[in-house]
């Protein structure tokens, strides 16, 4: 190998200064494009709602047919915390998650904006099998387990709530997904909440469901953002507008009930039975479920959110939500693809508009 | 061995007042350990204001000095290390408790060698975390699920130095006191103890830091209170000041209790050296 020289270091070290602050000015495409979001926490390259019909059936990457644009899908087993962290170190460019890790990252300084909703994560919950739970009003002086600091937390307290109990009327126990089961088995716990896998412990015989959140409706349903870094967003106004089309045609396609069938199985990649998602979506307008608008629905959802943070002290500055979702490119998408009458805007209380 | 060297010192060190006195080069010499983490300091500080990282990932240290007064007013650090002094105490005391039975056995009896060492040497090569997942069906996330691992955890390295030391206490020695028929307390008292102190020690030392790494592990993987749990806890907060805060935490008491330990071997080897 040559010997490095001083001269030959120093040209090097110049070319490299020259590509590093020449290139970002030179084309207004990215050359790949990075979306993240929470895995089902079965360690698939698949995900779940928008972001796993939109990868699925390449609604993104036509947008951006014709040109040398790569896309990168990852679906991280630490959920949302993970999805904030990839945020902060500059690996994600939109993602998915919980709005509970969205309020998190936002009220510690992360430069996201909300672009849409995501859809909705129904809440189950499991208990240990004999035990007489039947309802949310009888974990009172129970061990439950969840996960803190995601979107569970938040459903959970809130049904908590609506049956008229508070976290201290039982004993709650933080453990992620796989470490439940290892609790529920040995007897550690109680009940477990948790998404539509939760559901696959009652195939196993160790756990009766004795709850889900669309006894309660929206307001204990779990639901959060497809957010976009203001970095990609500044530099690469057209690439944004591509994206946010793109993930509009992926929840339009879910709301029509003839491809039911085939975001399931699509969902089901995750890892996520497909017959636990049968059951979690039966009964449901897939068309209303995945209403993606940023309307005044939203809001109070996300609003109800930073309130329950602050609360419970899981974040130490306050958000203004309004400042913080940025409805423009929907609405511009919604127009480019003649949508603007397909969802219907919701007030507060989830009511549609009439 | 150490007996002499003891001794030795005590030669040398003629006027013990004499080292006492605080001359700026003594004064530097002590001075000398800090300079590492002096300059980490101050490279994390320039890191943090140059911005090289973003301030998510790396927060400036007088973010962390804050959170870690607000962590001590509230009780939090109180409450975490108290639950997890309390496991540690525990569940050490059980496995450095049986590791010098066993290992002292090992060292003293060849049939113990015989029936035990294989099955031993084998359970040693599997690390305590690799227990954790049977351990945890079996044992839940209740407390006995820590205590058995730090058990663990510290009862290895125990036997294996205790083990060693005794085996290596120098033929000769055992010899003489054979011909000079010491009874089994003196026996112990004057040749075996005083031989295997430092190999023990050194080794309960290397225990109690296995220990306490188990210890923050099981308690990051499969705990809802202690130190380890306030750092996962913080990392979902996306709170990296408290994740820095219980690193800080951890070094210093796992410091203190290896600096305590030291301490007293120092005191086990003169009371033994004294004539």
């Amino acid at each position: 190998m040559d010997k490095i020289t001083r001269r030959s270091f120093t040209a090097g070290a110049a070319a490299l200064l020259a590509a590093g602050t020449v290139a970002p000015a030179a084309t207004d495409t990215p050359d790949t494009i990075r979306f993240g979001a929470f895995g089902a926490g079965f360690g698939q390259p698949y995900g779940v709602a928008t972001f796993g019909v939109a990868q699925a059936k390449d609604f993104i990457a036509n947008e951006f047919k014709d040109t040398p644009v790569k896309l990168e899908w990852t679906y991280l087993a630490g959920t949302g915390p993970a999805v904030n962290e990839g945020i902060a170190n500059g690996r994600i460019d939109f993602a998915q998650y919980g709005a509970l890790p969205n309020v998190i990252g936002r009220a510690n300084g992360l430069p996201t904006r909300v672009l849409l909703n995501y859809g909705p994560t129904t809440i189950f919950g499991a208990a240990r099998k004999g035990l007489p739970i039947h309802s949310i009003k009888d974990l009172k002086g129970r061990k439950v387990t969840f996960q803190k600091g995601t979107i569970l937390h938040w459903a959970f307290l809130r049904a908590l709530q609506a049956n008229g109990l508070s976290a201290k009327d039982l004993t709650v126990v933080d453990l992620k997904t796989a470490d439940q089961l290892a609790a529920l088995a040995a007897g550690s716990v109680d009940a477990s909440i948790g998404s539509s896998s939760v559901l696959s412990l009652r195939e196993k015989g160790i756990v009766d469901i004795f709850y889900t959140s669309k006894d309660i409706g929206l307001k204990a349903t779990g639901f959060g953002g497809i957010l976009v870094t203001d970095q990609f967003r500044e530099k690469y106004p057209d690439a944004t507008r591509r994206v946010v089309t793109g993930l509009l045609k992926a929840v339009a396609w879910i709301g029509d009930e003839a491809n039911r069938d085939e975001a399931l199985r699509i969902w089901s990649k995750s890892g996520t039975p497909y017959e636990a998602l049968q059951e979690e979506f039966h009964g449901q307008s897939l068309k209303e479920a995945f209403n993606p608008l940023v309307d005044e629905f939203l809001l109070a959802q996300f609003q109800d959110v930073v309130d329950f943070s602050k609360s419970e002290k899981l974040i130490r500055s306050d958000i203004d939500v309004k400042e913080w979702v940025l409805a423009a490119p929907i609405h511009e998408a919604l127009a480019s693809l003649k949508l603007e009458k397909f969802w219907t805007p919701r007030h507060a209380d989830g009511s549609p508009k009439a | 061995m150490n007996v002499r060297s003891v001794a030795v010192d005590r030669v040398v060190d003629r006027f013990p007042a004499v080292r006492r006195i605080w001359t700026a080069r003594a004064v530097g010499h002590r001075l000398l350990p800090l300079a590492i983490p002096l300059i980490v300091l101050i490279a994390w500080q320039c890191a943090a204001s140059l911005r090289l990282l973003p301030v998510q990932i790396l927060p400036p240290p007088l973010l962390v000095a804050t959170t870690a007064i607000d962590l001590i007013r509230g009780g939090e650090i109180v409450d975490g290390l108290r639950v997890s002094l309390w496991r540690i105490g525990i569940g050490f005391a059980i496995g450095a408790g049986s590791g010098l039975v066993l290992g002292a056995l090992l060292g003293l009896s060849r049939t113990v060698e015989a029936y035990c060492g294989l099955t031993f040497r084998l359970l040693a090569q599997i690390p305590s975390l690799g227990w954790l997942p049977i351990l945890l069906l079996i044992f839940g996330l209740d407390e006995t699920l820590k205590f058995v691992l730090i058990a663990k955890a510290s009862f290895v390295p125990t036997v294996i130095a205790t083990s060693e030391s005794v085996k290596q206490i120098p033929a000769p020695f055992r010899e003489v006191a054979r011909v000079l028929q010491l009874p089994a307390r003196s026996y112990l008292r004057r040749l075996v103890l005083p031989a295997t102190i430092p190999g023990i020690f050194s080794g309960l030392r290397t225990a109690l830091s296995h220990a306490w790494i188990a210890l923050i592990v099981v308690e990051m993987l499969a705990a809802t209170e202690g130190v380890g749990y306030t750092m996962v806890w913080g990392r979902t907060l996306f709170q990296i000041d408290i994740v820095i805060v219980g690193m800080v935490v951890i070094g210093l008491i796992g410091l203190a209790m290896d600096t305590g330990l030291a301490r007293i071997e120092q005191r086990l080897q003169h009371w033994e050296a004294r004539p």
